[in-house]
């Protein structure tokens, strides 16, 4: 059996094969001296189950998690956003773009897993619309059981909403080791996500201003784990981690890190954290209906 | 993974960039003179990024260089009429901006490229509108070239952290933009009718960051889209 000339024979059909199979570069460099021959049949096998079968069943699942976000989302934006007089005209047109761009997300979403082959994620009590719109109230209590009155109350909308957008950035940062083997759908990825820490960004400043002035003066990004209230530190576990790849950084362990201010501070907040699917689920369960 | 191993079969290469052009042009020159003489022609600026991972890298790590030294700049000199606000959130996008650049320096290791020298004087940084104009060029820029190197990297382990400085350059766009220009969220051509943000590749986003440096570069080696 000579496994050079199989990969290269699947190379021919699918010139992306050592792409999908990176990763495990050296497994292939290792075949030869040290797995048997016998066994190679099933070492190939379940490192091709690794890069193609598997992976597209855990990729559509992985787009059909940013669905999920997407609609609570654009629901939720959309309902802000026709609520006369909570959204102050100043910050409208921002609210809109945002409300576009979770519904563009949406729609490229349920493309790119229909095309896959998957079933796109619906929302509870969702009907198949009759308009385009994707927008399924029944689906969300974003008063969680009347405890948050977020369209009536300028202030709790914001807050409901970076609370959604920062979770969604953890949620799609939790999917990238998932969906490594597959370029096209990594780069989607990367592109939602970004488009996500953006709108986070722009309601975090608006809290921060006048005449929010939210009271623990949020920042753009995610300083060390803060909370927009005492209610959602669940939501931001983790976020003031320091370590990443090995890299510590910390003034202690590398004096170029800036020391002027509190370089701790910086190295928490220059990373966004991944989330797993479980964990992410279980933040936004108190937002949906039974 | 120990730090270096991201340079891989490259290193060697790498490493000996300087010899390894040196003979590239000399290459098959007898006479001592005329060697001597394609020596003096190599431009002492032009500085080596690498080929494949390792360019990759020197790329995003260049690209940090320019925005920590920009901020740097910023927090010296601030903007005529800056806020308390604007002049603590510029300080905390100078730190993260540093916190990236080297942590790029660091998985590089010995294939990190030298200090560059920057060339910051396209920036009037008295001048709230010209200073956040280039930071928001500056910043779009770093979130389209994640999405250009995540495709190119061989090593995708490393695209595990990127993305967590991905979301946070994001973070940084969106903030330097809305203060320039706010509701500007969804404006140009950074995210799409499907709601994505852009990509560019390296060595458009290299040339991009030409008129911030001075020192040039050598990327005939660095991959492309």
């Amino acid at each position: 059996m000579n496994f050079k000339h199989i990969l290269n024979e699947i190379e021919k059909t699918d010139p992306e094969v050592y792409e999908k199979l990176s990763g495990r570069r050296e497994v292939l460099k290792g075949f030869g001296s040290k797995v048997a021959l016998a066994a190679l049949p099933f070492a190939i096998g379940s490192m091709f189950k690794k890069a193609y079968g598997q992976t597209t069943d855990a990729v559509i699942d992985a787009l059909n998690l940013a669905l999920e976000f997407e609609y609570l989302e654009y629901t939720y934006y959309r309902q802000g956003n026709n609520t006369g007089g909570l959204i102050p005209t100043t910050d409208l047109p921002g609210f809109k773009a945002i409300e576009a761009q979770e519904k563009a997300h949406i729609n490229f979403l349920i493309t790119t897993i229909t095309a896959m082959g998957g079933i796109p994620f619906t929302p509870k009590n969702y009907s198949h619309p009759t308009t385009v719109a994707p927008y399924v109230p029944a689906a969300y209590d974003f008063e969680m059981n009347s405890t948050y009155t977020p369209f009536s109350d300028y202030r709790t909308f914001l807050i409901l909403a970076q609370v959604f957008e920062d979770t969604g950035v953890h949620a799609l940062q939790g999917q990238i080791p998932t969906l490594l083997g597959n370029n096209e759908v990594l780069t989607q990825a990367f592109q939602i996500m970004e488009v996500e820490a953006r709108h986070a960004a722009f309601v975090r400043t608006i809290r921060r201003l006048a005449p929010i002035d939210a009271p623990e003066t949020p920042t753009p990004w995610i300083t060390n784990n803060i909370p927009p209230t005492i209610p959602f530190q669940d939501y931001y576990v983790g976020e003031d981690r320091v370590e990443h790849d090995g890299v510590i950084s910390l003034y202690s362990e590398n004096p170029n890190y800036p020391s002027g201010t509190s370089p701790q501070v910086a190295a928490t907040a220059a990373f966004d954290e991944p989330y797993d699917k479980a964990k992410v689920l279980s933040l936004i369960a108190p937002f949906k209906v039974i | 993974m120990k730090q270096n191993d991201i340079a891989g079969a490259d290193t060697g290469k790498v490493v000996n960039t300087s010899r390894r052009r040196f003979i590239q042009l000399a290459g098959g020159v007898a006479g001592a003179g005329l060697f001597f003489a394609s020596c003096r022609r190599t431009p002492a600026s032009d500085t080596y990024v690498g080929e494949g991972d390792v360019a990759l890298l020197n790329y995003l790590y260049i690209l940090k260089q320019v925005t920590a030294a920009f901020y740097t700049q910023a927090v010296a000199t601030d903007y005529i009429g800056i806020s308390a606000s604007e002049v603590e959130l510029q300080i905390n996008l100078r730190d993260q901006e540093i916190v990236h650049r080297e942590y790029f320096k660091s998985i590089l290791g010995k294939n990190a490229v030298k200090t560059i020298t920057m060339d910051l004087s396209a920036v009037v940084f008295a001048d709230k509108a010209d200073f956040l104009k280039h930071a928001t060029e500056l910043e779009d820029l770093s979130v389209a070239a994640y999405n250009g190197v995540i495709q190119l990297l061989a090593d995708k382990e490393k695209i595990i952290t990127i993305a967590k400085m991905a979301s946070v350059d994001a973070r940084h766009a969106n903030y330097v933009r809305d203060t320039l220009t706010h509701n500007s969220t969804g404006d140009g051509l950074v995210i799409d009718s499907n709601g994505l943000n852009n990509v560019i590749s390296p060595p458009s986003g290299m040339s991009m960051l030409d008129k911030y440096i001075e020192t040039r570069f050598d990327i005939t080696k660095l991959p492309t889209l």
